[in-house]
Protein backbone atom coordinates (compact mmCIF):
# COMPACT_ATOMS: atom_id res chain seq x y z
CA UNK A 1 0.00 0.00 0.00
CA UNK A 2 1.31 3.42 -0.78
CA UNK A 3 0.01 6.94 -0.76
CA UNK A 4 1.32 10.23 -2.05
CA UNK A 5 2.08 13.31 0.00
CA UNK A 6 2.54 16.84 -1.22
CA UNK A 7 4.96 18.27 1.30
CA UNK A 8 6.58 20.86 -0.95
CA UNK A 9 6.07 22.31 -4.42
CA UNK A 10 7.16 19.92 -7.14
CA UNK A 11 7.24 16.18 -7.44
CA UNK A 12 4.85 14.26 -5.14
CA UNK A 13 6.66 11.78 -2.90
CA UNK A 14 5.64 8.14 -2.65
CA UNK A 15 5.02 7.31 1.02
CA UNK A 16 5.92 3.68 1.71
CA UNK A 17 3.67 1.34 3.70
CA UNK A 18 4.03 1.61 7.47
CA UNK A 19 6.40 -0.88 9.04
CA UNK A 20 7.78 -1.39 12.56
CA UNK A 21 10.21 1.50 12.13
CA UNK A 22 7.40 3.85 11.13
CA UNK A 23 5.47 2.92 14.27
CA UNK A 24 8.60 3.33 16.42
CA UNK A 25 9.16 6.77 14.83
CA UNK A 26 5.55 7.79 15.48
CA UNK A 27 5.70 6.40 19.02
CA UNK A 28 8.69 8.64 19.81
CA UNK A 29 6.72 11.71 18.71
CA UNK A 30 3.41 10.96 20.40
CA UNK A 31 4.96 9.62 23.59
CA UNK A 32 7.20 12.70 23.55
CA UNK A 33 4.18 15.01 23.58
CA UNK A 34 2.61 12.98 26.41
CA UNK A 35 5.84 12.82 28.43
CA UNK A 36 6.18 16.60 28.66
CA UNK A 37 3.31 16.97 31.17
CA UNK A 38 3.92 13.51 32.72
CA UNK A 39 7.64 13.96 33.37
CA UNK A 40 7.65 17.69 34.08
CA UNK A 41 4.90 17.45 36.71
CA UNK A 42 6.62 14.43 38.29
CA UNK A 43 10.00 16.22 38.40
CA UNK A 44 8.52 19.54 39.59
CA UNK A 45 6.71 17.78 42.45
CA UNK A 46 9.22 15.17 43.62
CA UNK A 47 12.57 16.82 42.86
CA UNK A 48 11.82 20.52 43.17
CA UNK A 49 8.82 21.11 45.47
CA UNK A 50 8.94 18.12 47.84
CA UNK A 51 12.63 17.31 47.48
CA UNK A 52 14.60 14.16 48.19
CA UNK A 53 14.98 15.03 51.91
CA UNK A 54 11.23 14.73 52.48
CA UNK A 55 10.86 11.48 50.53
CA UNK A 56 10.77 8.19 52.46
CA UNK A 57 8.70 4.99 52.63
CA UNK A 58 5.81 6.80 54.37
CA UNK A 59 5.73 9.44 51.66
CA UNK A 60 5.58 6.81 48.89
CA UNK A 61 2.87 4.90 50.80
CA UNK A 62 0.84 8.10 51.25
CA UNK A 63 1.11 8.96 47.57
CA UNK A 64 0.22 5.47 46.39
CA UNK A 65 -2.78 5.41 48.74
CA UNK A 66 -4.35 7.51 45.99
CA UNK A 67 -5.09 5.23 43.05
CA UNK A 68 -4.81 8.17 40.64
CA UNK A 69 -1.12 8.56 41.42
CA UNK A 70 -0.56 4.84 40.85
CA UNK A 71 -2.18 5.10 37.42
CA UNK A 72 -0.03 8.19 36.79
CA UNK A 73 3.15 6.34 37.82
CA UNK A 74 2.31 3.29 35.69
CA UNK A 75 1.83 5.60 32.67
CA UNK A 76 5.08 7.39 33.47
CA UNK A 77 6.97 4.11 33.81
CA UNK A 78 5.55 2.62 30.61
CA UNK A 79 5.97 5.66 28.37
CA UNK A 80 9.20 7.16 29.74
CA UNK A 81 11.17 3.91 29.83
CA UNK A 82 9.96 2.74 26.42
CA UNK A 83 10.77 6.18 24.97
CA UNK A 84 14.25 6.06 26.51
CA UNK A 85 15.08 2.52 25.44
CA UNK A 86 13.79 3.16 21.93
CA UNK A 87 15.98 6.27 21.83
CA UNK A 88 18.95 4.14 22.85
CA UNK A 89 18.09 1.78 19.99
CA UNK A 90 18.56 4.67 17.56
CA UNK A 91 21.89 5.49 19.22
CA UNK A 92 23.04 1.85 18.89
CA UNK A 93 22.17 1.94 15.17
CA UNK A 94 24.31 5.06 14.81
CA UNK A 95 27.45 3.62 16.35
CA UNK A 96 27.32 -0.20 16.14
CA UNK A 97 27.58 -1.20 12.50
CA UNK A 98 28.53 -4.84 12.99
CA UNK A 99 25.25 -6.64 12.23
CA UNK A 100 25.66 -9.48 14.72
CA UNK A 101 26.79 -7.23 17.55
CA UNK A 102 24.00 -4.75 16.73
CA UNK A 103 21.37 -7.50 16.93
CA UNK A 104 22.85 -8.95 20.12
CA UNK A 105 22.85 -5.55 21.85
CA UNK A 106 19.26 -4.86 20.79
CA UNK A 107 18.02 -8.23 22.02
CA UNK A 108 19.79 -7.62 25.31
CA UNK A 109 18.17 -4.18 25.55
CA UNK A 110 14.76 -5.62 24.74
CA UNK A 111 15.04 -8.21 27.51
CA UNK A 112 16.30 -5.61 30.02
CA UNK A 113 13.49 -3.27 29.03
CA UNK A 114 10.85 -5.97 29.55
CA UNK A 115 12.33 -7.15 32.87
CA UNK A 116 12.82 -3.66 34.37
CA UNK A 117 9.37 -2.50 33.22
CA UNK A 118 7.86 -5.61 34.83
CA UNK A 119 9.78 -5.02 38.09
CA UNK A 120 8.60 -1.40 38.22
CA UNK A 121 5.02 -2.36 37.34
CA UNK A 122 4.85 -5.04 40.04
CA UNK A 123 6.20 -2.55 42.61
CA UNK A 124 3.63 0.12 41.76
CA UNK A 125 0.74 -2.35 41.80
CA UNK A 126 2.05 -4.20 44.89
CA UNK A 127 2.71 -0.96 46.76
CA UNK A 128 4.81 -0.28 49.85
CA UNK A 129 5.37 -3.34 52.05
CA UNK A 130 6.11 -2.64 55.70
CA UNK B 1 33.99 1.23 18.46
CA UNK B 2 35.96 3.34 15.98
CA UNK B 3 32.70 4.99 14.88
CA UNK B 4 32.07 5.89 18.52
CA UNK B 5 35.50 7.52 18.86
CA UNK B 6 34.98 9.37 15.57
CA UNK B 7 31.63 10.57 16.88
CA UNK B 8 33.11 11.82 20.13
CA UNK B 9 35.95 13.72 18.48
CA UNK B 10 33.93 15.08 15.54
CA UNK B 11 31.09 16.19 17.84
CA UNK B 12 33.59 18.62 19.30
CA UNK B 13 35.45 19.54 16.09
CA UNK B 14 32.73 19.72 13.47
CA UNK B 15 31.35 23.24 13.17
CA UNK B 16 27.66 22.53 12.62
CA UNK B 17 26.61 25.31 14.97
CA UNK B 18 22.99 25.33 16.24
CA UNK B 19 21.85 22.19 14.42
CA UNK B 20 24.77 20.20 15.81
CA UNK B 21 24.51 21.63 19.33
CA UNK B 22 20.82 20.85 19.40
CA UNK B 23 21.50 17.25 18.30
CA UNK B 24 24.33 16.77 20.81
CA UNK B 25 22.38 18.24 23.75
CA UNK B 26 19.36 16.16 22.84
CA UNK B 27 21.38 12.95 22.70
CA UNK B 28 23.40 13.57 25.86
CA UNK B 29 20.36 14.69 27.89
CA UNK B 30 18.37 11.70 26.63
CA UNK B 31 21.07 9.15 27.44
CA UNK B 32 21.76 10.69 30.86
CA UNK B 33 18.05 10.70 31.71
CA UNK B 34 17.71 7.07 30.58
CA UNK B 35 20.64 6.08 32.80
CA UNK B 36 19.04 7.78 35.79
CA UNK B 37 15.58 6.46 34.95
CA UNK B 38 16.82 2.86 34.85
CA UNK B 39 18.41 3.23 38.30
CA UNK B 40 15.37 5.13 39.57
CA UNK B 41 12.87 2.42 38.54
CA UNK B 42 14.96 -0.17 40.37
CA UNK B 43 15.50 1.92 43.54
CA UNK B 44 11.78 2.78 43.76
CA UNK B 45 10.92 -0.89 43.24
CA UNK B 46 12.63 -1.70 46.55
CA UNK B 47 9.55 -0.29 48.35
CA UNK B 48 7.81 -3.53 47.37
CA UNK B 49 10.63 -6.05 47.02
CA UNK B 50 13.09 -4.94 49.76
CA UNK B 51 11.47 -2.10 51.79
CA UNK B 52 14.41 -1.92 54.22
CA UNK B 53 16.75 -0.98 51.34
CA UNK B 54 14.68 2.02 50.21
CA UNK B 55 15.96 4.38 52.91
CA UNK B 56 19.55 3.47 51.95
CA UNK B 57 18.84 4.30 48.31
CA UNK B 58 17.30 7.64 49.27
CA UNK B 59 20.27 8.39 51.55
CA UNK B 60 22.55 8.13 48.50
CA UNK B 61 20.40 10.65 46.60
CA UNK B 62 20.69 13.05 49.56
CA UNK B 63 24.46 13.21 49.08
CA UNK B 64 25.41 16.71 47.84
CA UNK B 65 27.13 15.27 44.76
CA UNK B 66 23.90 13.54 43.75
CA UNK B 67 21.89 16.69 44.49
CA UNK B 68 24.07 18.62 42.02
CA UNK B 69 23.49 15.77 39.57
CA UNK B 70 19.75 16.09 40.22
CA UNK B 71 19.91 19.80 39.33
CA UNK B 72 21.67 18.92 36.06
CA UNK B 73 19.10 16.18 35.42
CA UNK B 74 16.23 18.67 35.74
CA UNK B 75 17.94 20.98 33.22
CA UNK B 76 18.41 18.03 30.86
CA UNK B 77 14.77 16.95 31.18
CA UNK B 78 13.54 20.50 30.45
CA UNK B 79 15.83 20.86 27.41
CA UNK B 80 14.99 17.41 26.03
CA UNK B 81 11.27 18.23 26.25
CA UNK B 82 11.51 21.66 24.64
CA UNK B 83 13.87 20.52 21.89
CA UNK B 84 11.69 17.44 21.41
CA UNK B 85 8.74 19.75 20.72
CA UNK B 86 10.79 21.39 17.95
CA UNK B 87 11.52 17.97 16.41
CA UNK B 88 7.87 16.89 16.68
CA UNK B 89 6.57 20.15 15.22
CA UNK B 90 8.77 20.07 12.12
CA UNK B 91 8.52 16.28 11.62
CA UNK B 92 4.73 16.23 11.72
CA UNK B 93 4.34 19.51 9.78
CA UNK B 94 7.27 19.38 7.33
CA UNK B 95 5.90 22.23 5.21
CA UNK B 96 6.80 24.56 8.11
CA UNK B 97 10.46 23.51 7.96
CA UNK B 98 13.01 26.18 7.10
CA UNK B 99 16.63 26.34 8.14
CA UNK B 100 16.21 29.73 9.80
CA UNK B 101 13.23 28.45 11.83
CA UNK B 102 15.30 25.49 13.01
CA UNK B 103 17.97 27.91 14.15
CA UNK B 104 15.42 30.13 15.92
CA UNK B 105 13.79 27.19 17.65
CA UNK B 106 17.12 25.91 18.94
CA UNK B 107 17.52 29.23 20.75
CA UNK B 108 13.91 29.11 21.96
CA UNK B 109 14.63 25.68 23.49
CA UNK B 110 17.98 26.84 24.89
CA UNK B 111 16.77 30.08 26.47
CA UNK B 112 13.48 28.42 27.50
CA UNK B 113 15.48 25.77 29.37
CA UNK B 114 17.39 28.43 31.30
CA UNK B 115 14.22 30.39 32.12
CA UNK B 116 12.30 27.31 33.30
CA UNK B 117 15.29 25.88 35.13
CA UNK B 118 16.11 29.03 37.17
CA UNK B 119 13.23 28.76 39.68
CA UNK B 120 13.74 24.97 39.95
CA UNK B 121 17.49 25.45 40.31
CA UNK B 122 16.94 28.03 43.04
CA UNK B 123 14.68 25.75 45.10
CA UNK B 124 16.97 22.75 44.66
CA UNK B 125 20.10 24.78 45.33
CA UNK B 126 18.50 26.18 48.47
CA UNK B 127 17.70 22.65 49.66
CA UNK B 128 21.28 21.58 48.90
CA UNK B 129 22.73 24.45 50.94
CA UNK B 130 20.30 23.88 53.81
CA UNK B 131 20.55 20.10 54.18
CA UNK B 132 24.19 19.56 53.23
CA UNK B 133 25.86 22.68 54.62
CA UNK B 134 23.37 24.12 57.14
CA UNK B 135 23.12 27.38 55.19
CA UNK B 136 19.74 29.14 55.17
CA UNK B 137 19.19 31.24 52.05
CA UNK B 138 15.94 33.14 51.45
CA UNK B 139 13.80 30.88 53.63
CA UNK B 140 13.80 27.24 54.69
CA UNK B 141 13.05 24.45 52.15
CA UNK B 142 9.41 23.41 52.37
CA UNK B 143 8.77 26.26 54.82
Amino acid sequence: MSATAHTAPGRPLAVPARNLETWAWLFMRWSGVLLIPLVWIHVALQDVIVGVHKIDLDYVALRWAMVGWRVYDVALLAFAFAHGVNGLRAVVDDYVHDQRLNRAIKWGMFILWAVITAIGGVAIIGGVRK
Amino acid sequence: MSSLITTLTESVRYRGREAQWSFNFHRVSGLATLLFLTIHILDTSTVYFFPSLYEHAIAIYRNPVFMVGEMALVAGVIYHGLNGLRIILFDLYPHLWTESRQRTFFWVAFVGTIVLWLPAGFLMGRALLYYSFGVTLLGVPGG
